[in-house]
């Protein structure tokens, strides 16, 4: 049973509108990193790492990361977002092989 | 972050499953065709600290920025495998004035430029974490990127612990 | 029997009694054959050659320890006599061959336990005094090389090596060794930095909320185990048919109570040795100890009673001579090292205290109530097997099979510490 592209995110408890919220999501995922040969030369092949992590809410690109092979296997990401109105925040997760992985959590009010 | 409510396990627990019904996990992935765009691709090289710093910043002048940033990062991490860094900066997100990017680099890691976060207003706060690889002992940056192109600059030495029983 | 022949015969009967009571009773431990995955069942295995090589996990040593004690309960070889031995004639010592020696990794190093000045000594430990000035002291040389031969022969309840004693050292690198310590005088250089001296180092932060599954992969890991306990097995039933509800429900408080004496197979099991046995049983699905699977669902078994106390029999006679016996193990030198689990674990020995660069556990305070644990380091999750095999490597000693009951009286030695404390698993560590 394969867990690549597993996503959770994680809000507030109780979110009020206009507040600053901060969220956090973490994926399952390899995040591959250089292999060298004997000789220490870089192996010459698709390494599979997420280097794209686009954070939309209501529909609109919040915040962009570029990330590369030096951030972590199952990686954590958080951010911020203004609570402006109730809704979907999206978190979608791009890797270097096509793979397109994606989480969402509703923010509501009260 | 903070939950509302108490502290205890159990709680926390219950908190959580509230949550879990919030936020829904993605099906296994699905291979798309959408291929990632060439400028992320080339974010992360392998190269030395200054010539990533050149070749992403083009020489430009960096100010101190340690009354502006706060640089979250264990000082000494227990594994280079996973250390939480969390970046955290003092100015304004209007859209007058805002943080457009932050970028968080390693100086002694074959690939030193390690994320970059680019950030519109509506984020609220300029504000980001991420678990990152460290090769060795060495200097954890955060450059911050404000949208007139100011750029500010704190640094600080993560000690990288090896060996032990522990594995 | 006459009388009073019969009334000594009891006399010396009871007392014989209690004298056994005390002492571990291994007579009524049966034999088990494992159910482990081949990487964890401890096999060594002979090559064509005629040389025997240890069948381990994926990127461990695979080294024979043969010649050194183990924890199996057959296995009465005695500790290694305590030896004295004198300087070899004809060595001259030299210092920086010394001091090379003292760091080498391949070898204590010597490092972690005892820190020395230079800014390439990172992470020194703080278990033995700190030897930076020892040169000052004036002791000779024949004290220093018997104290490093075995150290036994000056400190009898010393918890260091007899490195000589079990050849990790030969004589002439001891002779170096010493050199190197003689030529160690103050005054110490100020310290640069606070990190680089175990008595003054920061402990370590830990990875956060172990419990969040933004934070702790094994969460979204042990969830992947729902679906399994409503699949069917080879046999047409599931876990659910006999144990109805999901995990959370069906388990609840389950886990608390383990490791536990398990009268239908006549020992201590915990819920990883016991899923090895009961899923073939009933389900059909093998579940082996050590398999991704067995994990997986230990770890999601014991969620359901996160939060629950602790709650291991220890009263029962079958739980008192478990715990003798597991705590006999816990006290056992093994391995090249010499070393028993109280030499790192315990507060008045090695617990609290930095080996190398990792601050050891107090197994008196509880430290099982998170396994399975996920290892950051690693990006897997682990066991306490795993995590009992692992340490064998470092002491030298040939591992047992994952699920052998020596491993699971070890086990309910140490869960009785964390009785009455909340179960929170899994944990998140390096």
């Amino acid at each position: 049973m394969s867990d690549i592209g597993k996503v959770r995110l994680r809000l507030p408890s109780s979110i009020k509108a206009g507040d600053v919220v901060q969220v956090r999501c973490l994926i399952i995922h390899p995040m591959e990193r250089i292999e060298r040969d004997k000789a220490g030369k870089i192996i010459d092949k698709k390494y599979n790492y997420i280097n794209k992590v686009v954070v939309t809410y209501l529909g609109k690109t919040i915040s962009t990361f570029d990330t590369t092979q030096s951030v972590s296997e199952n990686p954590y990401f958080a951010f911020t977002l203004k609570a402006t109105d109730p809704g979907p925040v999206t978190v979608t997760f791009h890797d270097t092989l096509g793979g397109k992985y994606e989480g969402t959590a509703q923010i509501t009010f009260g | 972050m903070r939950d509302q409510g108490e502290a205890g396990a159990m709680t926390r627990r219950e908190v959580l499953g509230t949550l879990g019904a919030l936020s829904v996990a993605a099906a296994a992935g699905t291979v798309s065709l959408t291929a990632a765009p060439a400028a992320a691709q080339t974010l992360g090289q392998n190269e030395s600290v200054e010539a990533g710093l050149a070749r992403v910043f083009g020489g430009r002048p960096m100010k101190d920025g340690g009354s502006l940033i706060k640089l979250d990062v264990p000082l000494i991490a227990e594994n280079g495998a996973v250390v939480p860094v969390a970046v955290e900066v003092n100015a304004p997100m209007t859209p007058q004035s805002y943080v457009k990017s932050i970028y968080v680099v390693a100086d002694r890691n074959r690939i030193p430029i390690v994320t970059r976060v680019a950030l519109s207003p509506e984020a609220g706060k300029a504000f980001m974490g991420a678990n990152i690889r460290l090769g060795e002992t060495g200097d954890v940056r955060a450059i911050v990127e404000q949208s007139d192109g100011t750029l500010w600059q704190i640094k600080r030495e993560v000690k990288v612990t090896v060996g032990g029983c522990g594995g | 029997m006459t009388r009073p022949i019969r009334w000594l015969g009891l006399i010396l009967l009871t007392a014989g009694c209690t004298v056994a009571a005390n002492a571990p009773d291994y007579s009524s431990v049966p034999r088990w054959s494992t159910r482990a995955i081949p990487p964890a069942r401890g096999d060594i295995r002979t090559e064509a050659d005629g040389r025997r090589v240890a069948v381990r996990y994926p990127g461990w040593s695979t080294k024979d320890y043969a010649e050194f004690r183990t924890y199996a309960y057959g296995d009465w070889r005695p500790e290694p006599s305590v030896s004295k031995a004198a300087m070899p004639s004809g060595v001259v010592g030299d210092a920086k061959k010394g001091r090379a020696l003292f760091l080498d990794r391949q070898r204590g190093p010597c490092t972690g336990c005892h820190l020395v000045p230079g800014d390439d000594v990172w992470p020194a430990g703080s278990v033995g005094p700190d030897l930076s000035t020892i040169g000052d002291r004036k002791l000779t040389d024949a004290y220093l090389y018997q104290q490093l031969w075995d150290p036994r022969a000056v400190f009898p309840l010393t918890v260091m090596p007899p490195w000589g004693v079990q050849g990790v050292f030969t004589p002439e690198e001891l002779v170096h060794l010493v050199a190197y310590l003689q030529s160690l005088h103050g005054p110490a250089a100020s310290e640069k930095d606070a990190d680089r001296n175990p008595f003054t180092r920061r402990r370590p932060v830990g990875f956060g909320d172990n419990l969040d599954p933004t934070n702790n992969p094994a969460v979204l890991r042990a969830e992947s185990a729902e679906a399994f306990w409503q699949e069917r097995g080879p046999k047409g039933k599931a876990c659910t048919e006999c144990h109805p509800g999901g995990v959370g429900t069906a388990m609840r408080g389950v886990a608390t109570r383990y490791p536990r004496y398990v009268p239908a197979f006549n020992r201590v099991m915990a819920i990883e040795d016991f899923l090895s046995v009961h899923a073939p049983d009933t389900t059909g699905q093998a579940l082996a100890v050590e398999s991704a699977e067995n994990v997986t669902f230990t770890m999601l078994i014991k969620m359901a009673s996160n939060g629950m106390p602790v709650a291991v029999d220890t009263s029962s006679p079958q739980a008192r001579a478990a715990l003798a016996r597991g705590r006999a193990s816990f006290v056992r030198r093994v391995g090249e090292r010499n070393h028993a689990c109280s030499d790192c674990h315990t507060p008045d020995r090695g617990a609290n205290k930095f080996l190398g660069g990792r601050l050891l556990g107090d197994a008196t305070a509880g430290m099982t109530r998170h396994f399975p644990t996920w290892r950051t380091s690693l990006n897997d999750a682990w066991d306490l097997r795993r995590r009992f095999q692992w340490c064998m490597t470092p002491l030298g000693a040939n591992m047992l099979a994952a699920d052998a009951i020596e491993y699971a009286e070890l086990e309910l030695y140490l869960a009785q510490f964390d009785n009455g404390k909340p179960m929170s698993v899994p944990g998140i560590r390096h």
